[in-house]
C-alpha cells in the first residue's frame, strides 16, 4: 500500500492536482472520498473529471441533492456520487450503484465511510484535510 | 381548439407525483407523495428516497390524480412524464410506467425536461388567474436543493428554446440552506425552518464576502467573437456553507448546537416556538445573516443578467422560490427596475407533477411526441 500526500493553496491548486490523476485512477475503480464539509472534494472532482475529458470544471457540481452525477468521457465514464443523505443498506441499494461499476468508469464516493462494503472494495482512498484558510492536505492511498 | 387533458408523472428525486392539467392553463388535480414529511419526527434523518418508494407510490398516486379530476385512464388526450434530470433509476420508473400506460391505452406520450417543468409551474398559474400577458423574452431563476440555473426563454410559435446564461459551479443554493440547517442542529429539510428563523436575527451581524467568480473565456477555436460575448452569471455556494462552518468552530458554538439537536429530536413536530426555545441569539443572528447574503447574491446575479440580456419578466421558481426574503427581496428590486417578476405559489414551487403535464402542452399541439425507445436522461440539458 503506498500513501502519497500533496498540499494545495488554492482550490485552482485542488483543480490541477485532480487533472494529474488520469494515470493513477486509471478504470475501473472505486474511490472513497473522504474529508469534511467545505474540504474541497467537489473541487478535486473538477480536477478528475477533465483529467478524463468527462466533463469541464465548470459543470462539476455539488451531487448531493441529486445523489449520482454521471461525467461521460470519450473512454473513461466518471460518477460522482454522494451518500450524504443516505442512511440505510435498502437506500444504498435503490441507487443501483453496482450497475455502474464496469471495465470504463471510475466512480468517486463521497460519505461512502458510511457503509462498510466501500471500505472493503475501495481500491483509492482520498482523504481531503483543511489545514488553513485555502490551503488543504490531500492524501492518496492505493491498495 | 378542444381542450386537452394531459396527464403529467414526476418521479425524478425525492417526490412522487402525478396531476391532470387542462391545455397548459388550469390545475385540475395535483397528488405529491413526499417521504420528507414522515421522517421529519426523527429530526434530521434523510428521507426514504430513490426508485423503490416511488415504485410503490406511482400507481396510487396517478390513481389518486385521475379521481381528484374526475377522469380515467381511456378519458385523458395525452400522457406526459419527465426524462430528466434526476437520478436515473428514479426517472426510469416514471418512464416505465408512463410507456407502458401509453401503449396499453394508445395515448400519445409526451417527454419532458424537469427544469423546463420548473418554468412552466409559474406561466400555468398566471394563465389560471387570467393572465395571459407574460412578454418574452423572460429570463427564469430555477433555484432548488439540486439546482441553480438561470434560463433566457423564447416562445416560437408553439415551442420554446432556452439558453443557460449561468448555473452554480458548486452547491446549489437549496444545497446551503439545507446544509447550514443541518451543521446548526436544526434538521432537515433546512430551507423553511431558516426562512423561519431568519426573522428573529440581526441580518447584518455576520458579514459573509460575496463569492468570487472566475469566468473562462468559452469560446472554441473559429467561433465568431459574437457567440463569445455572451455573458454568464455563474453561482457558487460552497464558500458561504464553508464560512459558516469555520464561525461556528470560531465562536465554539458546538456544544450548544449539539443540545439543540438533542433537545429537537425529544419533540415530534417541532414548532417555531420549540425551534426559537432551544437557539440563541448568536445562532439566529448567524441564520439571519447567512440568509441575507444567500438572497444578495441570488437577487444581485439574476438582476445583473436581466439587465445584460435586455429581458421583459422574469421568473423565480423551484422549492427555494417559496423563500420569504428572496420573494419580497425579489418584489422590491425588480420593480424598481420596471421588470415584471412572477412566483409559483408555494405548492408548485417544490416538484410536482401539474408543471410537467403544463410543460407538455405546447408539446403536445406541435405533436412532439416521445419515441417509443426513449430513457432517462439523468444529466439532461435544457436547450
Amino acid at each position: 500500500m503506498n500513501t502519497r500526500e500533496f498540499t494545495t493553496h488554492s482550490a485552482e491548486e485542488t483543480i490541477a492536482l485532480g487533472r494529474s490523476l488520469a494515470d493513477l485512477l486509471r478504470p475501473p475503480k472505486l474511490v472513497l472520498l473522504r474529508g469534511e464539509l467545505g474540504a474541497g472534494k467537489t473541487t478535486l472532482v473538477k480536477g478528475i473529471a477533465e483529467a478524463f475529458h468527462a466533463a469541464s470544471e465548470e459543470d462539476v457540481t455539488s451531487p448531493t441533492f441529486t445523489l449520482v452525477h454521471e461525467y461521460r468521457g470519450p473512454e473513461v465514464n466518471v460518477f460522482h456520487i454522494d451518500l450524504y443523505r443516505i442512511d440505510t443498506p435498502r437506500e444504498l441499494e435503490t441507487l443501483g450503484l453496482d450497475d455502474l461499476l464496469s471495465g470504463n468508469s471510475v466512480l468517486l464516493i463521497e460519505w461512502g465511510d458510511k457503509f462498510a462494503r466501500f471500505e472493503r472494495e475501495r481500491d483509492v482512498e482520498i482523504v481531503l484535510e483543511r489545514v488553513g484558510e485555502n490551503e488543504r492536505r490531500i492524501r492518496i492511498s492505493g491498495r | 381548439m378542444p381542450d386537452a387533458y394531459i396527464l403529467g408523472m414526476e418521479s425524478s428525486c425525492d417526490e412522487t407525483a402525478a396531476a391532470v392539467v387542462r391545455s397548459g392553463e388550469q390545475i385540475v388535480s395535483n397528488v405529491v407523495f413526499s417521504q420528507i414529511a414522515t421522517h421529519q419526527p426523527y429530526g434530521g434523518v434523510v428521507p426514504e428516497l430513490a426508485s423503490r418508494e416511488h415504485l410503490r407510490a406511482i400507481v396510487p398516486v396517478v390513481r389518486k390524480a385521475l379521481a381528484d379530476a374526475g377522469q380515467t385512464y381511456q378519458s385523458v388526450d395525452a400522457l406526459a412524464v419527465t426524462q430528466g434530470p434526476g437520478l436515473a433509476g428514479a426517472l426510469l420508473v416514471g418512464i416505465s410506467y408512463a410507456k407502458a400506460l401509453a401503449f396499453a391505452l394508445n395515448k400519445p406520450l409526451v417527454a419532458v425536461n424537469h427544469l423546463e417543468g420548473h418554468i412552466h409551474a409559474v406561466l400555468l398559474e398566471e394563465r389560471q388567474k387570467g393572465n395571459h400577458e407574460i412578454n418574452f423574452p423572460l429570463l427564469a431563476l430555477v433555484v432548488s436543493g439540486g439546482h441553480t440555473h438561470l434560463y433566457l426563454g423564447q416562445q416560437r410559435q408553439a415551442g420554446w428554446t432556452y439558453r443557460n446564461i449561468g448555473h452554480t459551479r458548486d452547491d446549489a443554493a437549496g444545497e446551503a440552506f439545507d446544509k447550514v440547517a443541518k451543521l446548526l442542529g436544526l434538521g432537515y429539510p433546512g430551507g423553511p425552518i431558516i426562512d423561519k428563523l431568519a426573522a428573529y436575527g440581526n441580518p447584518n451581524a455576520v458579514n459573509f464576502p460575496p463569492s468570487q467568480i472566475k469566468h473562462r473565456d468559452r469560446r472554441t477555436k473559429g467561433e465568431p467573437v459574437e457567440a463569445a460575448s455572451q455573458l454568464r452569471f455563474d453561482f457558487s455556494y460552497s464558500g458561504i456553507k464553508t464560512a459558516v462552518l469555520r464561525y461556528v468552530e470560531t465562536h465554539h458554538m458546538q456544544a450548544e448546537i449539539q443540545t439543540r439537536r438533542r433537545a429537537l429530536a425529544q419533540v415530534v413536530r417541532p414548532t417555531l416556538d420549540d425551534y426559537l426555545t432551544h437557539t440563541d441569539s448568536q445562532t439566529l443572528d448567524l441564520v439571519a445573516s447567512f440568509q441575507q447574503a444567500m438572497v444578495e447574491d441570488l437577487v444581485g446575479k439574476t438582476l445583473a443578467a436581466a439587465r445584460a440580456s435586455d429581458v421583459a419578466t422574469l421568473f423565480v421558481t423551484g422549492g427555494v422560490a417559496a423563500n420569504n426574503q428572496l420573494r419580497q427581496t425579489f418584489e422590491r428590486e425588480a420593480a424598481m427596475q420596471g421588470l415584471p417578476v412572477y412566483f409559483p405559489s408555494r405548492p408548485l414551487s417544490t416538484d410536482n407533477a401539474a408543471m410537467i403535464a403544463a410543460a407538455a402542452y405546447p408539446k403536445f399541439l406541435a405533436r412532439e411526441f416521445a419515441a417509443e425507445d426513449f430513457s432517462a436522461e439523468a444529466g439532461m440539458a435544457l436547450r
